[in-house]
């Protein structure tokens, strides 16, 4: 009865507009699902925990599946995640299958999404259940192994894992906090700033500059390009039939099972998945080299993929505490700010925030493909909005959302400015953006895990020997490191050729 | 934090803030020192060979961005202290800068584009200022 007292018109109403919202997000290029759901989070401080959720939830599956539309019309990707559409997409939409090439993906997309949920309904209780026998050693052995997850998966290895270390580092800044335990004195704080970094950097203004003004910045070094043209592409031509997907269930099961995999995986972001899929498909293809000429399994194992991420990204945050991309990487904020922490015990503790979690992913995905199919030809048309009327209106917002989320601090304001001029360094010199975010959420904890757990056991051979399942998690550490050493040496070695 | 043996330590709780940021240092200069060795060369190739930054970038848009960012911040707290708890400052200091920044990143200034940033910069404001400050109460400098 108490989820019936949360599922309101007011709920329903902010997954609607979150999905809208976000699906506009995802189709301008420059604009991703993560700056939507950065950029709206301190709007839900007034919202209450489900309906904020409802709302960021929306956002986060309107924003993945938006950007299937300029990647298929314009050949350039909306969010990351669609690089693979354009592969297949464009040159439908060049044949004359714009709208075709655009169902496909949506109705694909939708696939993906209920995949997705599915494991993610299945999975995640499961997971938390196991994981709420952890102690301080396998929680922070768990987070290590996130990290080198990571970095295994970064473009460079080492880049990967001294970004997510230079994370924790930063999230080390300020008071080794009293309430989880520390000894309440400060570090790495300038003397002069000691007032304003006493808790450290806050988290969300550091996610709204790295993902909001950062992206602004390269957008504004770039030349700030105009809106794209439609003028020329054609949306309509051959009609689009769910016989298409005759012949298909294998990729769509597969590429969504890539995508809730990979989303699962921390730090791993969407590319990753769809561009896995789509490599997958073409493999198993009996025609190959159809592939890249508008051949529709492509654009399905794409879209499939990359929102199957959305419900396996939740995995592991909702269980292990542990962020799976980016995007959910900032949900955490949406808990913070309602005084909830995430780990194995939320789902247990929240079990109508649960559910209420889970109908508001199926609704995104069901508005999303009905907004997306049946109004396609005007959302399209969004691709064409100015930047120059965008993107002040968002600076705005990331200022609104800094200067709020502690009740009035200028200093979050700066901070912004701090992270968003880091984000762009960063792109500058191809630090890795995901494994940072993830370093920096994690640090405070792996710190309290890793200190207490010394101050119990006074060895540091207890996080070898404590359990079984500290042994396994070295095993898997083991592993991923090796798999991230060989497929660089493989890189290496194509690179001399 | 001391060390008993190789693997027993004993943790002094008075100085165990600089356990971990020690330790998460040490590593970092080890990565760094890592990435200097396998990637040196290709890095020194990159700045030897240039351009250097900012060459190469649009000057104008990126760091009058910048700039116009920098001035937003720091009008905001000033212009609202001569209007307490009303987020006037906010309000007052987003047309200007909304109008500036919109105007900066237009190709084509024409008188058409100029009135379309106008009314964005005076409308965009007004609704997040009554909506946040005037509806829900909420803090805007």
């Amino acid at each position: 009865m108490e989820l019936l007292s949360i599922l309101t018109p007011m709920f329903f109403t902010l997954v609607t507009a979150g999905t809208v919202i976000g699906i506009i997000f995802g189709a301008i290029p420059g604009m991703t699902a993560t700056m939507a759901v950065a950029v709206c989070l301190p709007l839900t401080y007034s919202l209450g925990l489900e309906n904020g959720l409802a709302l960021l939830l929306g956002l986060y599956v309107g924003g993945i599946s938006g950007g299937l539309v300029p990647a298929i019309l314009l050949n350039i990707p909306g969010t990351p995640s669609s690089i693979t559409t354009t592969l297949d997409g464009y040159p439908m939409t060049q044949n004359g299958e714009g709208e075709r090439a655009l169902k496909i993906g949506i109705t694909s997309s939708l696939i993906g999404g209920l995949f997705s949920l599915a494991a993610l309904y299945l999975f995640a209780p499961a997971l938390a259940d196991f994981a709420i026998k952890f102690s301080y050693i396998e929680k922070f052995l768990i987070i290590f192994f996130a990290l080198t997850v990571m970095a295994a998966l970064s473009s460079s290895l080492l880049v990967g894992i001294f970004s997510g270390f230079l994370g924790i580092f930063i999230s080390l800044i300020g008071a080794y906090d009293i309430s989880r335990g520390g000894n309440g004195e400060l570090r790495l704080v300038p003397e002069s700033l000691e007032y304003y970094l006493e808790s450290g950097f806050s988290l969300l203004p550091v996610l709204i500059g790295l993902f909001g003004l950062a992206t602004i910045l390269i957008e504004a070094e770039q030349g700030m390009k105009e809106g794209q043209s439609l003028s020329g592409v054609k949306i309509g031509g051959k009609p689009f039939k769910l016989s298409i997907f005759k012949g298909q269930f294998v990729n769509l099961f597969r590429s969504s099972a890539i995508g809730t995999f990979v989303g699962i995986l921390p730090g791993v972001g969407g590319s990753a998945a769809s561009i896995l899929a789509y490599s997958q498909e073409k493999n198993f293809s009996k025609t190959p080299e159809k592939f890249g000429k508008g051949e529709p399994a492509g654009v399905i194992a794409s879209e499939s993929a990359n929102n199957g991420l959305t419900g396996g990204a939740l995995v592991p945050l909702l269980s292990l505490g542990i962020p799976g991309d980016s995007t959910t990487a900032i949900l955490i904020g949406a808990f913070t700010l309602q005084g909830i922490q995430v780990g194995p015990l939320f789902i247990g503790n929240n079990p109508v925030t649960w559910d209420a979690m889970i109908i508001a992913m199926l609704v995104a995905n069901i508005v999303m493909f009905l907004v997306m199919v049946f109004a396609i030809r005007h959302l399209a048309k969004v691709v064409t909005v100015p930047k120059n009327i965008l993107f002040p209106i968002i600076l705005m917002m990331c200022v609104v959302g800094a200067y709020t989320i502690n009740y009035g601090v200028m200093f979050d304001v700066w901070t912004l400015l701090i992270f968003g001029l880091f984000g762009y360094l960063a792109h500058k010199i191809g630090l890795e953006i995901a494994p940072f975010i993830i370093g920096f959420i994690l640090g405070p904890s792996a710190e309290i895990y890793f200190v207490k757990s010394l101050e119990s056991f006074g060895t540091f051979s207890i996080f070898f020997t404590k359990s079984w399942i500290a042994g396994l998690l070295w095993v898997l550490i083991a592993i991923s490191i090796a798999f991230s050493i060989s497929v660089a040496r493989k890189k290496n070695k194509t690179e001399n050729e | 934090m001391s060390f008993d043996s190789p693997f027993h330590v004993t943790i002094d709780f008075d100085t165990s803030h600089m356990i971990f940021p020690t330790i998460i240092a040490i590593i970092l200069g080890i990565l760094f020192t890592a990435i200097l060795i396998t990637r040196g060369r290709t890095m020194l190739a990159t700045i030897t060979n240039g351009p250097w930054w900012p060459a190469g970038i649009d000057h104008m848009r990126f760091f009058g961005t910048l700039v116009l960012t920098v001035i937003y911040f720091t009008a905001m707290p000033s212009v609202g202290d001569f209007f307490p708890n009303t987020g006037l400052g906010f309000y007052l200091c987003s047309i200007p800068y909304l109008f500036a920044l919109s105007t900066l990143f237009l190709h084509e200034r024409t008188r058409r584009t100029l009135l379309i940033a106008g009314a964005n910069a005076l409308i965009a404001p007004t609704i997040v200022w009554y909506i946040l400050s005037e509806l829900f109460n909420i803090s805007l400098p």
